[in-house]
């Protein structure tokens, strides 16, 4: 597992699309955090937002790293696709980690904020919940579930749509609000724990169904 | 390995194989021909597991599977080594082993454009022998070609052929389609066809024979002895026969109103 996980990472850095949703990421963080002086725990949660967006995108990247004919001499060598499927988690689950630690301590860098072990927790609760969502969608919009490129970027937007802005769908959506609302709570362990489970759930159920959907196509 | 009664459709598509039954033994080459969309890269792919039969049974599928697609993989922008380094982990080499063996097949090939080249970068045929050395950086039990020779230039036809009889000798079973059966017949030990999704033995066919009708009513030479097949060509039949009837039938078209333009193998 670890030389086929090495292979998908040299693969997408090698293809550098990885790039956009990275930048997109630090744009967007860099837009609302300069000179910003007040709580962090909102910008975490718009952060948390963005992270969503992006890791849909990453996960999206990671996948269709290797064109179906590159991606037929793999799943041989690697001896399934399921192994391969594995290894694009692996990575893409990587790549959003260095994602919230860029959402964690960019604020800081652009604005004077008092950073506290428990904002810090919340803040990284919260955009690995975005995180693992964002990968569920990825990885039921990406190939070889969905081939064509157009459906892909539709369903994508279409998704991630439905959970930031569709008041109480969980996990993101009721993390925005907790986290952006006028009196955030200051220890809310339970509900993060609750829709942060909620998020690892999503993520496995994806798994499992695209496994369903490659084996059934194949 | 054995494969029995192996039927496979996608979706509620037509069936591409059916009622297929398939034995490899350890150290064959078989090869399989059949025309265009045949179901000949459908039975590949079963048999190296990335497709699964519809119906049927696949038994004793060995661990060590190569698998040369006939797709080159045109965007992979690392170097070639580094790419077969990447593989040779994948099946379980250390990174030194790998490196030498990526090494021994690139020098073997005579990959033009050189190692360090990237993939997509390479010309096609080249980037076929990248291919082609994926499969063989661990000696594989089961090796499965789709039309290995096309696209190659006749120096590496001979590297290929030793390649695949290597891969014989060391007991593992070869697969290979080609749509020519002079290049099938050639490199194999035995011939499979496929046609209208099944699939059968198929014999050499020998030598190919053209002629001109010279009498007024030619013999008929289409049911004779050996013939597999009577292609009607403007003034001229081509007519394919096994080896051991072809002076037999060169006799009968001699004297029965044809003349010969051309034999070849």
């Amino acid at each position: 597992m670890t030389a086929l996980v090495r292979y998908v990472l040299a693969s997408v850095v090698h293809s550098q699309r990885y790039l956009p949703p990275y930048l997109v990421f630090l744009a967007v963080m860099g837009i609302l955090t300069s000179n910003d002086a007040g709580s962090l725990l909102p910008i975490y949660a718009v952060a948390a937002g963005v992270e969503l967006m992006c890791a849909t995108w990453l996960t999206i990247v990671v996948a269709n790293a290797d064109d179906p004919g590159q991606r037929a001499i793999t799943v041989v060598n690697a001896g399934g696709s399921g192994r391969v499927l594995v290894a694009t988690v692996l990575v893409t689950a990587a790549g959003c980690v260095v994602m919230t630690l860029f959402g964690l301590f960019f604020p800081l860098t652009s604005g004077r904020h008092r950073l506290t072990v428990p904002v810090v927790a919340i803040g990284t609760a919260a955009m690995l919940t975005a995180a693992c969502t964002g990968m569920a969608i990825g990885l039921l919009c990406a190939r070889p579930v969905i081939r064509r490129t157009g459906i892909m970027v539709l369903t994508a937007i279409g998704a991630m749509l439905v959970f930031l802005l569709v008041p109480g769908v969980p996990p993101v959506n009721p993390v925005f609000h907790l986290l952006a609302g006028d009196q955030p709570p200051a220890h809310p362990v339970g509900p993060m724990l609750l829709f942060g489970a909620i998020a690892v759930l999503l993520l496995a159920g994806s798994t499992a169904l695209a496994r369903f959907f490659i084996v059934r196509r194949d | 390995m054995l494969l029995r009664g192996i039927g496979k459709r996608y979706g509620d598509g037509p069936w591409v194989l059916s009622g297929v039954d398939l034995d490899l033994t350890a150290g064959e080459v078989v090869a399989v021909v059949g025309t265009n969309g045949a179901g000949k890269s459908t039975l590949l792919r079963l048999l190296v597991g990335l497709s699964r039969p519809t119906v049927g049974d696949i038994r004793g599928r060995p661990a060590s599977i190569g698998y040369v697609p006939d797709r080159f993989p045109p965007h992979e922008r690392m170097s070639a080594r580094a790419y077969l380094i990447h593989m040779g982990r994948i099946r379980g080499l250390r990174t030194e082993p790998a490196a030498r063996r990526a090494d021994e097949l690139i020098e073997r090939l005579a990959l033009v454009g050189g190692a360090g080249t990237s993939v997509r970068r390479l010309s096609k045929g080249n980037a076929q022998k990248i291919v082609l050395a994926q499969a063989l950086l661990v000696p594989p039990d089961l090796l499965v070609l789709d039309e290995p020779w096309s696209g190659l230039d006749t120096a590496t036809h001979t590297v290929l052929a030793e390649l695949v009889a290597e891969v014989g000798h060391a007991g593992g079973s070869v697969v290979f389609t080609d749509h020519r059966e002079a290049i099938a017949a050639a490199y194999s030990h035995r011939m499979l066809r496929i046609a209208g999704g099944r699939v059968s033995a198929h014999e050499a066919v020998g030598v190919t024979i053209e002629l001109r009708p010279v009498g007024d009513a030619p013999v008929t030479l289409a049911g004779h002895p050996g013939v597999t097949e009577v292609r009607e060509r403007q003034d001229a039949v081509v007519v394919l026969v096994a080896d051991e009837q072809r002076d037999a039938l060169l006799r009968t078209a001699l004297a029965g109103g044809w003349s010969v333009l051309s034999v070849r193998r």
